[in-house]
């Protein structure tokens, strides 16, 4: 039961190597081993998304992944987001109250990466397709909402 | 020392306020975008220890034995707790109502699913759940009390059999001659209403990490508190401390929403932090544990309600009878939610009689907890949709039956039958402004229109009370002693200028360290960036309860103004012995302590400050060398309850009308939301985007309660719905994105007219969406009296109506 596994991945461009158990969560792995702790757990079973991560450029359930599964992953958390600032999306979601008690937050910001990322000009539809499985239980998505259409605003800007 | 608060932002020492009521950005916002808040889970200490909780899989069951050899034998296991060491170290903790309370592990006998039985503490959390598999419990079941009805009957099994009943508490106030107005009543229309239990559900659970220190006999609790204060206080009892030597850090947290729980947990941590010889160990509940057995459920309720009218629709009287499901033990203190509605018993209305026939019940359900809006949700959702069916009956429309009765704008300060005083208000304005938004008689023919076509499309529309600034004495009928809720705030300037307040309470998400520095910034006139807000520990705090009770924006505000006031009279002092003149001469205006009538006679306060610092040659002999000032705010004017309950309770009545329209699917009983229109009064608005925030929140858990949340328990109390796949939260799909108005009826009792609105559209949505769900119901002649409204209830209402569309 304690045998554990060395393991390599990257995380926001930075390369790790740890050992864990089979049973590892990553999202336990992330948080205790690396120290990672941005990175929130809601409910250990996958509904609320406060865990959401990057991994290989795909939003993931980090509680629902193994620590092991990620051997030779690339990942991105929100300790990768911005770059000594805010990112654009962090930016909007302050600008518009998109959060609250900020626990589900960092999910959030993934999630929104991950959709503007894939789609730059999102329509509404395709807004709350990519946040419903994220849980807020403080805002009522609205100021999310709205967050998410000012990031991508942003975003578009900046490349201009 | 009276001092005399700012009551409006013109009497603020700013020629023109550049922060506050204006929605500025966040101060707590950087920290938590970046995943950099210390939530309690991020925190980690030398030498700590992880505990997982061994919980009972019984409802109710005698413990025989337990045999925790195997498990202590496991690598990584330090050290185990029971009942054993509960029994030695503890006492029960408290409840309300009083002596309905076991201690934090379970001794004689278990009395709801999830109760603690054992802990452990262990090297890593993994290692702790394993020695939970290797722990031997034998349990001699017994009958199960599910039923609260059942439960009130002389031969049920008994929860706590020393009591010799299952009633925590039974009391039938009357306010006014109730009984004549419904024996004079031309109509009377009653109803029985079922609301089902919902709970908080923050994102984040509780969590804690304990560490006694067995030499000082001291405790020392970090943990995601809501109350930290009266948390201290309870553990002080129930693991017999001195109070001064319990110190509750309450870090960050992730919401709260009244049902964060805890006491369990910090009580189970501290014994093992104690058998382990003072290791800190950490317990984080899991989701799981959370819906189970946490602070997660709230008001169970079975209503007989009734509305006395005249001819002419005017209300006379409201009769509610309420049997609530307590659960097993008065230990979440869900008692006050029952009390809670003496707050705002009689809504918006001037209804001049009411009775309460209240009877709070044990089942071995689990103990029920507070949940944002405390009680009033399900009563004001009672009293809206009797409004509509008196409506209904005598052929009035919903907005006219109401206008009908609301209480008029000159008539406050305004004391309801249940004693507590409104404030200020103008519900006609708000009533108003709703029919406007949504262009109702527009809406109205739609709906004409609809119906022609078979759609099933209601209107709802509903006008609540937000009773804001919480006082224990609204609390006193089922125990609570006291009067007044002490807020304090410390306010310093140091060397260089810069401003620090120090609070009672951490971050949970509505902002109020934002609106903290945006008073300070405009009364000192700095930049918001100049001012630091401080969480401080409750041995370091002035006296402080936090957020609860759509409290804290008003007291803090007060309080910071307070303690300002305070420090300018100091600096005041200084800077007329500066100055040359009398202090009485000198004003503070944009940040300048200037001599009245004198241009050029000024000093920047930062000066001043600095010279209180490291000057004493300078200081007039009466003051201290400190530009720091206390100030402890309490709401005044409170009273004391008397027999009946009646007392001037919370400070300020909010009011809100909210309009939506819904379409039920007939095939599939699923509601669809259309349209959703809010008029919401809640005074001035210090931060108008936290208080959108505020109401957009509320609205999302009111469409959970309406629609889809419930704990579900088997006829053995055992919950089927403890993962989110079973308890449904609502989405981003869910949740109306609505259209907001906002009214301003300032209070004349507090500092710069707010009112509470932290609990907010939780009061108003349940409502509006049930009656809008019965508008769409009217034309086949059933009711959905039971919530939340979920798609089978609706789909065999249906059913009985003989709807085509749903058939097996």
């Amino acid at each position: 039961m304690t045998t554990t596994r060395q393991i390599r991945l990257t995380v926001n461009g930075m390369t790790y190597e740890g050992r864990a158990e089979p049973r590892t969560t990553l999202v336990d792995f992330l948080r205790a081993e690396l120290g990672l702790t941005g990175t929130h757990v809601g409910c250990e079973h996958g509904v609320c998304g406060a865990c959401t991560i990057i991994v290989n450029g795909q939003s993931v359930r980090s509680c629902l992944m193994l620590a092991v599964q990620a051997d030779g992953a690339s990942l991105m958390t929100v300790e990768g987001l911005g770059d000594g600032k805010l990112h654009p999306i962090q930016e909007a979601f302050m600008e518009e109250h998109g959060l609250q008690c900020g626990f589900c937050t960092p999910g959030f910001l993934m999630a929104t990466y991950e959709l503007l990322q894939q789609n730059q000009d999102p329509s509404d539809e395709e807004i709350k397709d990519a946040l419903g499985g994220q849980i807020c239980r403080c805002t009522g998505y609205q100021a999310i909402f709205r967050s998410v259409r000012l990031a991508a605003a942003k975003l578009k800007t900046a490349e201009a | 020392m009276a001092v005399e608060i700012p009551k409006a932002f013109s009497d603020l020492p700013t020629s023109s306020p550049r922060w506050i009521g204006r929605s500025v950005n966040r101060v707590e916002d950087p920290l938590l975008l970046t995943g950099r808040a210390e939530f309690i889970d991020n925190v980690t200490l030398p030498g700590m220890l992880h505990c997982a909780i061994l919980r009972s899989p019984y409802a109710h069951a005698r413990i025989q034995g337990i045999d925790v050899s195997e498990a202590e034998k496991l690598p990584g296991v330090v050290v185990i707790v029971t009942g054993e060491d509960a029994e030695r170290w503890t006492q029960p903790g408290m409840t309300m109502p009083e002596n309905w309370g076991t201690r934090c592990l379970a001794t004689d006998k278990v009395r709801f699913v999830g109760e603690p039985v054992a802990a452990v503490a262990a090297t890593s959390r993994y290692l702790a759940e394993d020695a939970l598999e290797l722990i031997q419990v034998e349990y001699e079941p017994l009958p199960t009390v599910a039923d609260p009805v059942k439960a009130l009957e002389p031969d049920s099994p008994l929860i706590f059999e020393e009591h010799g009943t299952n009633i925590m508490l039974q009391r039938d106030f009357k306010w006014g001659e109730v009984d004549a107005a419904f024996r004079d009543a031309d109509h009377v229309f009653s109803e029985k209403f079922r609301w089902h239990r919902v709970g908080a559900n923050p994102l984040e659970t509780f969590g804690v990490i304990s560490q006694w220190d067995p030499i000082e006999q001291s405790l020392t609790c970090r943990g995601s508190f809501q109350s930290p204060s009266h948390m201290a206080l309870g553990r002080t009892l129930s693991l017999g401390l001195q109070s001064n030597k319990v110190r509750l850090i309450s870090q960050p947290h992730g919401g709260s929403f009244g049902g964060k729980g805890g006491a369990r947990g910090t009580d189970i941590t501290a014994l093992l932090s104690r058998k382990s010889g003072g290791r800190p160990v950490k317990w984080i509940e899991d989701r799981m544990e959370y819906l189970m057995a946490g602070g997660s459920q709230a008001w169970d309720r079975y209503y007989e309600a009734s509305l006395a009218l005249k001819q002419d629709g005017s209300v006379t009287g409201l009769k509610v009878k309420l049997l609530d499901d307590l659960g097993a033990t008065a230990e979440g203190y869900g008692a006050m939610s029952a009390a809670k509605p003496l707050t705002c018993f009689t809504g918006c209305y001037a209804i001049p009689t009411a009775e309460y026939d209240l009877t709070l019940v044990a089942t071995n359900r689990l103990p029920a907890s507070p949940y944002r809006g405390m009680g009033p949700p399900p009563h004001n959702y009672v009293l809206e949709h009797l409004m509509d069916i008196a409506a209904s009956g005598l052929g009035l429309d919903p907005a006219e039956i109401r206008r009908k009765n609301y209480i008029p704008p000159e008539a406050f300060p305004y004391t309801i039958p249940s004693g507590n005083e409104y404030d200020s208000g103008n519900y006609e304005a708000a009533l108003d402004k709703a029919l406007e938004m949504s262009d109702y008689k527009k809406l109205r023919d739609e709906q004409a229109e609809a119906r022609k076509q078979g759609r099933l499309l209601g209107i709802g529309l509903v006008s609540t009370i937000e009773p804001g600034v919480f006082d224990w004495n609204a609390y006193a009928i089922v125990g609570m002693p006291g009067t007044g809720v002490p807020e304090g705030v410390t306010v310093s300037i140091d060397v260089l200028g810069k401003i620090t307040a120090r609070v009672g309470f951490a971050l949970e998400g509505q902002g109020q360290y934002t609106v903290a520095a945006q008073l300070l910034a405009d009364y000192f006139g700095v930049e918001l960036d100049d001012v630091q807000v401080v969480a401080q520990d409750t041995l370091s705090a002035p006296p402080h309860f936090g957020p609860g009770g759509s409290r804290l924006g008003v007291a803090l505000s007060a309080a910071t103004l307070g303690a300002s006031e305070l420090l300018k009279n100091k600096l005041a002092k200084v800077a007329a012995q500066l100055l040359q003149t009398q202090p009485e001469n000198v004003e503070l205006m944009d940040g300048m302590l200037r001599v009245k009538g004198v241009p050029g006679a000024e000093m920047p306060v930062a000066q001043v400050a600095g010279t209180m610092l490291t000057r004493s040659d300078l200081l007039p002999p009466d003051v201290d060398p400190s530009p720091q000032a206390t100030y402890v705010w309490t709401a005044p004017g409170r009273t004391p309850a008397d027999e009946q309950g009646r007392a001037k309770s919370y400070l300020t009545a909010a009011n809100a009308c909210h309009l939506v329209v819904v379409e039920i699917d007939p095939e599939t009983g699923q509601v669809e939301i259309l349209k959703y229109f809010i008029a919401d009064d809640c005074g001035t608005r210090l931060n108008p985007s936290n208080v959108e925030g505020m109401i957009q929140g509320g609205v999302a858990q009111g469409v959970g309660a309406a629609l889809f949340e419930e704990y579900h328990y088997d006829e053995d109390c055992q919950l089927l719905t403890s993962t989110f796949m079973d308890y449904l939260l609502p989405t981003i799909s869910d949740v109306p994105m609505t259209e907001k108005a906002a009214l301003v009826t300032p209070s004349p009792f507090t500092p710069l007219g707010a009112k509470g609105v932290g609990e907010s559209a939780i009061h108003t949505t349940p409502a509006a969406i049930m009656c809008a769900i019965n508008d769409a119901l009217a034309p086949l002649g059933v009711r959905a009296t039971e919530v939340p409204a979920s798609p089978n209830r609706l789909w065999s209402l249906l059913r009985e109506a003989k709807h085509p569309a749903a058939s097996e």
